[in-house]
C-alpha cells in the first residue's frame, strides 16, 4: 500500500544517526515564556461580561428552590443562570451518566455548582452570586467510602442503588494455590490521600459568540476536542457550530482534563443565552473546592515469595473514594487495578476495584492516573518480603521483573520494549545502591539517612479496546516553510513545540525553525487528548506519518530532478543530495518545483492504534499497547527531633523508548519528583465534618518550594523502542511521579526501621510514630 | 484572579499628625504592606470602612542607631531589618528570624509594625524580640506610651492599641557581645515560605562556665507568642552543658497550651516545642562560645 503508515513507521525505526532526534533542541516557546509575552486565557479578555458560580454550602442536600430576585435587584447582574436553562443536555458526566454540569434536583458536595450569575463587572457578577438564595433540604451524608459501600439506607446517587460507582477485577492463575507455594507471605493496609493540581493558572474560560462564525470558547482544557463535545451538547448545537481554542496553559497535570471542559461549558452557556462574550474565571479557593483531585484510596494487599526470592501470589483490594461524582474515576480504578502487581511476574493475581461515591469534591485525574497509590502499596510489598528473605530489595526486584516474552497480570504477553530490569540494574550502578544500602540506615544519632528503591509501570494510550488514535494535518507553505495542525495542547510540557517539531524537522531534513505546530485547537482534527503521557508517543504519530508521506513524494521527486535513484536521495538540514556526489538541490527550490509540477506538499497523518480485547467478566485480556517503565532511588536524611524528612538525591532510569529531546524529559522528571515529592511529604487536605475542606488556600495547602527541592541526577536511559510510535518514543510526562511515593516512603522505612503504610510522611506523623503517640 | 474587596476609603496623609486624625474616626485601619490586611479584607475576615496608608511617613521609617539601643521605625521593611549591619551586629536573632518570614518580594513590602499590629499567635518577628526585652513605642494625637513586646499581644489577632493609636517605633537593646549567643528555629510544612508549626528564639549570657542569664520565646503554642519561664528558671545558674539544656527544655511544656488546627496537632506541637527548644539553647550556646555536643 502506497504511503502505508506501518511501513513508514518502520523504515524510521531504522534511522540509526539523526539530524535533531535525541538533541536538546529549544523549544520554539522558550524566549516567549522568558519575556513574559505568552497568553494565556485571561490575556485575551477584553470588554466581557463576567461569570461567577454559586456554589454548594451543603454536603448532601435536595435543592428546593433558588431565589434569584435579590442577585438581579443589583445593578448590573444581567442573569442567573441555572440548571432549568440549559438548553441542550445538562448531564455532563465523563465515565457514568451521574453528573450534572448545574446541580438540579440535589447537591452532592461542598462545592457543586448550583448557578451562575453573569454581570457587567466582576464586582457586579461577586456581589450578585452572595445574594443567590438557595433553599436546601438537607440530607444526611457519607464522608467514609467504607461506611458508603455498607449503607443503603443513604444513597449518594438513587438511580444507582448502591453507593459503589464502579467494580473492576483482574484474574491469574489461581491465588489460593498461589499461597499455599509461599514460604513468606506480608499483608498490610496502605492509605492514600488527595492531592490537588495547585496549577498556576486556574480553571478559566473566554466565550465569544460569534467569533470567527461559530461560539469559540478560548478555554484551559487538555482536549479541545472534548471541551467541543460537551459545550455543543450542553447547548444543543452541532459540534461544528463550536470552537475551542487552547492558548498556553499555566499547567494542568490532569487537572483540566477533568475541569476543563465543564468551565469552557459554563462560560458558554452563559454567552449563548446573553449573546455577550462572558468571561468566567475561578479562583483559587473554587478551585481547589471544586475541581476533582488525586485518588484518595485504602489498598488491602497480601503477596507472597518463595525462599529462592519469586514472587507467586498477590491479592489486592482497591478502594478509591470517587466523591460526589464518578468523573473519571472508573478509568482511574481500572488503572490500578491493572497496574496493582507492579510490573512483576506473578503467576497468581486477584484484584478487585471497588469506586465508592461520599459526599466529597470527586475524584480525579491527577498525573499517574490512579497508579502511585497502586505502586506505593506494590513497592512498601516488595521491601517487606525482601526484608522477610533476607534479599537486597534490588536484587529481589531483578528476579522478578517482567522481561520481553513474560506476560502481565492480565496474560497479556510483552513481546519486546521491556527495559526495565536493565534500567534498574544500571541505575543501581550509579547511585552507588549496594554500598548505601549497607551503611544507610545505622545512623542512631538524631539524623538518620535511608535510601530507598521503587520501580513502576504505566501503560500507554487509553486501556482495554477502547479506540485511541493520532491524526493531524501538515502542509508545506511556498516558501519552505511548514504548518502542522494538532489538537495536542501544550500545557507547559513543550511536546508541540518541541518533540512535534522536532519530528517533522528530522522527516524532512530541515531546521526545526521551519516548523510552526499549530496546537490546540478543534480546526485540527481530533487528536485527543493531551493526557496519560500521550502527546508526543500517540500525539505526534500524526504529523509524523503526515511528513513521512510528504518526504516520499519529495524523494520521487527530487530523484527525477537530480536524475538518481530515490535509494540515492538524501535530505540533510535543508538540502537534498545525492550520496556521494556533488548534485543537490535547496530545500525552496524543492518545493517551488513540487508547486510547479503538481506534487501535493500536504498531508494528514492518521494512526489507529492496533489493540486486543478485554473480558470484563474474567479480568482477562489485553490492557495496554505497551508500558513505559521506571526505576527510582532517593535517599532522604529523617530528624528524629523534628520528624522533618528531606529527600537529599533522586536518581531515575527511564525505560521509555526514545528519547526525542532529553531537556525536555529532564524538566518533566523534575517537575514529576517535586509533585511527588509533595504529595509524600506535605500536601494534605483537612476536611471538617461535613466534608467541607478547610483549607482551600495556598497558605494551608502547602506545596513544595525550590528549597524542598532534591538533587535530581541524571537520568539513565535505556531506549526500549515501542514499535507504533515515531522513532519508538513512549511516554514520559508522569513517569517519575509514579515511584516517587514509593521510593522516598521506602527510604524512610530503610532510615527510621518504620514501616508507615498510610501517606502523607509529614513530620507530624513521623514524630508521632516515632514516639508511640500514634 | 477576582476577588470582591469591601467597600472603603483610602487615605494618604501628608503627615503623621494628619495621619492620627484621620485614624480617629470609627472603623479606620492603618494600612503599611498590606500583606495581612488585604488578604483579610479579600477572604471577608475584615470589613474597614476607612484605610489610612502609613507606610510613607518618614517618622515611622529607618534602622537607628540610639547608642545603647537600636530603633526600628514601624514601616521599615522586613528585608531592611534582614539587611541591616547594626541589626546583624547587635542583635543578630532578629535578622536571623525576619530571614525565615514568607518570601524576598513580601519581605519588600511587608513592615515589622504590620507584623506585630496583626498580632498573630505565630507572628515571626515576636520570639526575637521577646527575648531582645524589646519595647514597642506606640502614639497616638499627642499620647505616647513605651511598652514591653511581650505586653503588646493580649489575643489571637488581639493587641493592645486603643484606637487612634499607631505603633511608632521598637526599641532593640543592643545586647550581643562576649559569652553571649542568641539563635531563631523556625519548623513550618515545607522548608521556606510558610508560617511557623512552631517557633523558638533563646538567647543566653555565659560567664565562665555557667549560664548567668538564658530567655526562651516561642511562636504559634498559645494565643499570642510567650516567653518561657521556666525553661530560663531552670538554665540560669546552671552549668553550660548539653545535658541541662536536654532536660531544662522539658520544662517548657509548662509554658505552652498549643491548640490542634489545619497546620498541626496540640501534640505535635509540644513535641516540637521540646525539640526546638533544645536545638535553639545549644544553637545559642555555642555561638556564646560553649562547646556543646549531643
Ligand atoms: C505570602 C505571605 C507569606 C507570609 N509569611 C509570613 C511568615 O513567614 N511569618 C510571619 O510572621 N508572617 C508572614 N506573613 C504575614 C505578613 O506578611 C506579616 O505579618 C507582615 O509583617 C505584615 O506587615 P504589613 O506591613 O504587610 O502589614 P499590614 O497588612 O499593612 O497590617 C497588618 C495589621 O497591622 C496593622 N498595622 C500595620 N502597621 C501598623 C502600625 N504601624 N501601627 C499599628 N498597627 C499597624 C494593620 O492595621 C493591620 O491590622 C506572610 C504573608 C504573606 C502574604
Amino acid at each position: 500500500m502506497p504511503e502505508d503508515p506501518y511501513s513508514l513507521i518502520e523504515r524510521w525505526m531504522k534511522a540509526r544517526s539523526f539530524l535533531v532526534i535525541g538533541k536538546s533542541v529549544t523549544r520554539a516557546d522558550a524566549i516567549e515564556k522568558i519575556l513574559g509575552r505568552a497568553k494565556y486565557v485571561e490575556d485575551f479578555l477584553d470588554g466581557a461580561l463576567f461569570a461567577k458560580m454559586v456554589l454548594s454550602t451543603e454536603p448532601h442536600a435536595r435543592i428546593l428552590g433558588i431565589d434569584d430576585s435579590a442577585a438581579l435587584r443589583i445593578k448590573g447582574v444581567r442573569r442567573v443562570i441555572t440548571a432549568r436553562d440549559v438548553p441542550g443536555i445538562n448531564e455532563v458526566g465523563y465515565a457514568l451518566p451521574d453528573q450534572p454540569l448545574l446541580a438540579d434536583k440535589k447537591v452532592r458536595y461542598i462545592g457543586d455548582t448550583v448557578a451562575l450569575v453573569v454581570a457587567d463587572d466582576f464586582e457586579a457578577a461577586l456581589r450578585g452570586a452572595e445574594e443567590v438564595d438557595v433553599k436546601y433540604e438537607p440530607l444526611p451524608h457519607i464522608l467514609d467510602p467504607l461506611e458508603a459501600m455498607e449503607r443503603t439506607d443513604v444513597l449518594i446517587h438513587e438511580e444507582n442503588g448502591s453507593n459503589i460507582a464502579f467494580r473492576t477485577k483482574v484474574r491469574k492463575g489461581d491465588v489460593e494455590e498461589g499461597f499455599s507455594k509461599a514460604d513468606v507471605v506480608v499483608e498490610n493496609e496502605y492509605r492514600t490521600h488527595r492531592q490537588d493540581h495547585i496549577y498556576l493558572e486556574t480553571e478559566a474560560a473566554l466565550a465569544v459568540p460569534g467569533l470567527d462564525g461559530r461560539l469559540t470558547v478560548i478555554t484551559a482544557a487538555q482536549h479541545p476536542h472534548l471541551a467541543q463535545k460537551i459545550v455543543a451538547k450542553v447547548l444543543g448545537v452541532n459540534w461544528s457550530d463550536i470552537k475551542i481554542i487552547v492558548p498556553y496553559l499555566g499547567g494542568g497535570f490532569g487537572g483540566k482534563d477533568d475541569e476543563g471542559p465543564l468551565v469552557a461549558a459554563k462560560a458558554a452557556l452563559a454567552a449563548y443565552l446573553t449573546g455577550k462574550p462572558v468571561f468566567l474565571e475561578y479562583t483559587r479557593e473554587e478551585s481547589i473546592l471544586v475541581h476533582p483531585k488525586r485518588e484518595s484510596t485504602i489498598i488491602k494487599y497480601k503477596s507472597g515469595a518463595t525462599n529462592d526470592g519469586k514472587l507467586v501470589a498477590a491479592e489486592i483490594t482497591i478502594i478509591h473514594d470517587t466523591g460526589a461524582y464518578a468523573n473519571r474515576g472508573p478509568f482511574i480504578l481500572w488503572r490500578a487495578t491493572v497496574h496493582a502487581t507492579g510490573p512483576y511476574k506473578v503467576p497468581n493475581v486477584k484484584v478487585d476495584g471497588y469506586a465508592v461515591y461520599t459526599n466529597k469534591v470527586p475524584q480525579g485525574s491527577y498525573r499517574g492516573f490512579g497508579n502511585p497509590s497502586a505502586q506505593f502499596a506494590a513497592e512498601s510489598q516488595m521491601d517487606l518480603l525482601a526484608e522477610k528473605l533476607g534479599m537486597d530489595p534490588v536484587e529481589f526486584r531483578l528476579k522478578n521483573l517482567l522481561r520481553p516474552g513474560d506476560d502481565t497480570a492480565t496474560g497479556q504477553v510483552l513481546e519486546d520494549s521491556v527495559g526495565i530490569a536493565e534500567a534498574l540494574e544500571k541505575l543501581a550502578k550509579v547511585a552507588d545502591w549496594k554500598r548505601k544500602r549497607e551503611t544507610y540506615g545505622k545512623d542512631t544519632g538524631r539524623f538518620r539517612r535511608g535510601i530507598g528503591v521503587a520501580v513502576a509501570w504505566h501503560g500507554i494510550s487509553t486501556s482495554r479496546g477502547v479506540p485511541d488514535w493520532s491524526n493531524a494535518y501538515l502542509k508545506v507553505e511556498r516558501d519552505g516553510s511548514v504548518t502542522v495542525h494538532t489538537g495536542i495542547v501544550e500545557i507547559g510540557q513543550g511536546s508541540p513545540n518541541s518533540s512535534h517539531r522536532q519530528i517533522v524537522a528530522e522527516v524532512l531534513g530541515i531546521p526545526p525553525e521551519k516548523v510552526k505546530v499549530v496546537y490546540g485547537t478543534t480546526d485540527a482534527p481530533d487528536t485527543g487528548a493531551t493526557h496519560a503521557s500521550r502527546g508526543t508517543t500517540v500525539g505526534a504519530i500524526g504529523p509524523f506519518i503526515a511528513a513521512a508521506k510528504v518526504r516520499e513524494r519529495l524523494e520521487r521527486l527530487a530523484s527525477e530532478l537530480l536524475h538518481a535513484p530515490v535509494e540515492q536521495i538524501e535530505f540533510v538540514n535543508g538540502i537534498i543530495k545525492v550520496r556521494g556526489t556533488d548534485k543537490q538541490i535547496t530545500w525552496e527550490k524543492l518545493i517551488d518545483e513540487a508547486y510547479k509540477r503538481g506534487v501535493e506538499v500536504s498531508a494528514t497523518g492518521y494512526f489507529f492504534l492496533p489493540k486486543g480485547k478485554f473480558d470484563d467478566e474474567k479480568g482477562r485480556g489485553f490492557a495496554y499497547p505497551a508500558y513505559s517503565f521506571i526505576a527510582m532511588i532517593a535517599e532522604v536524611e529523617v530528624d528524629t527531633w523534628t520528624g522533618v524528612t528531606r529527600v537529599t538525591r533522586v536518581w531515575p532510569a527511564l525505560a521509555a523508548g526514545k528519547i526525542i529531546n532529553p531537556q525536555q524529559v529532564e524538566g518533566q522528571i523534575e517537575g514529576a519528583v517535586a509533585q511527588g515529592m509533595g504529595y509524600v511529604l506535605m500536601e494534605q487536605f483537612v476536611f471538617d465534618e461535613r466534608g467541607r475542606i478547610l483549607n482551600p488556600n495556598l497558605t494551608d495547602y502547602v506545596i513544595p518550594t525550590a528549597l524542598d527541592m532534591p538533587q535530581v541526577m541524571k537520568p539513565v536511559y535505556v531506549e526500549d523502542l515501542f514499535k507504533y510510535s515515531p522513532f519508538g518514543a513512549k511516554g514520559v510526562g508522569e513517569m517519575a511521579l509514579i515511584p516517587a511515593p514509593a521510593a522516598i516512603a521506602n527510604a524512610v522505612a530503610h532510615a527510621l526501621g518504620i514501616r508507615f503504610t498510610q501517606l502523607p510522611l509529614t513530620p507530624e506523623r513521623i514524630l508521632l510514630t516515632l514516639r508511640g503517640e500514634k | 484572579m477576582y476577588y470582591l474587596l469591601p467597600d472603603f476609603r483610602f487615605v494618604k496623609p501628608e503627615t503623621l499628625r494628619e495621619a492620627f486624625r484621620e485614624l480617629e474616626t470609627e472603623g479606620a485601619a492603618p494600612i503599611a504592606g498590606g500583606t495581612d490586611l488585604v488578604i483579610d479584607m479579600k477572604v471577608g475576615r475584615r470589613k474597614p470602612d476607612k484605610l489610612v496608608y502609613i507606610a510613607h511617613l518618614p517618622e515611622l521609617n529607618g534602622i537607628r542607631d540610639a547608642g545603647d539601643s537600636i530603633v526600628i521605625g514601624a514601616v521599615t521593611k522586613l528585608q531592611s531589618i534582614v539587611d541591616s549591619e547594626l541589626l546583624r551586629k547587635h542583635a543578630p536573632v532578629l535578622p536571623e528570624a525576619v530571614n525565615e518570614m514568607a518570601s524576598w518580594q513580601i519581605r519588600n513590602i511587608a513592615t515589622i509594625g504590620g507584623n506585630l499590629g496583626n498580632a498573630s499567635p505565630a507572628a515571626d518577628t515576636a520570639p526575637p524580640l521577646y527575648v531582645l526585652n524589646a519595647k514597642v513605642v506606640i502614639k497616638g494625637l499627642g499620647t505616647e506610651r513605651v511598652m514591653p513586646v511581650r505586653e503588646f499581644f493580649v489575643g489571637p489577632k488581639k493587641n493592645a492599641l486603643r484606637k487612634g493609636e499607631l505603633i511608632q517605633a521598637i526599641i532593640v537593646p543592643k545586647v550581643a557581645g562576649e559569652g553571649v549567643g542568641m539563635s531563631y528555629v523556625k519548623i513550618g510544612r515545607r522548608q521556606a515560605f510558610t508560617l511557623s508549626i512552631v517557633s523558638v528564639a533563646t538567647l543566653v549570657k555565659v560567664e565562665g562556665n555557667e549560664i548567668v542569664d538564658a530567655r526562651v520565646a516561642l511562636n504559634a503554642v498559645a494565643p499570642t507568642p510567650v516567653r518561657a519561664p521556666h525553661v530560663e528558671e531552670a538554665l540560669k545558674g546552671s552549668k553550660a552543658t548539653a545535658e541541662v539544656v536536654m532536660k531544662a527544655a522539658e520544662e517548657v511544656l509548662k509554658d505552652i497550651s498549643p491548640i490542634s488546627d489545619v497546620r498541626a496537632s496540640k501534640e505535635y506541637r509540644r513535641l516540637l516545642s521540646v525539640a526546638l527548644t533544645r536545638e535553639s539553647l545549644l544553637t545559642s550556646l555555642r555561638r556564646a562560645g560553649v562547646k556543646v555536643e549531643v
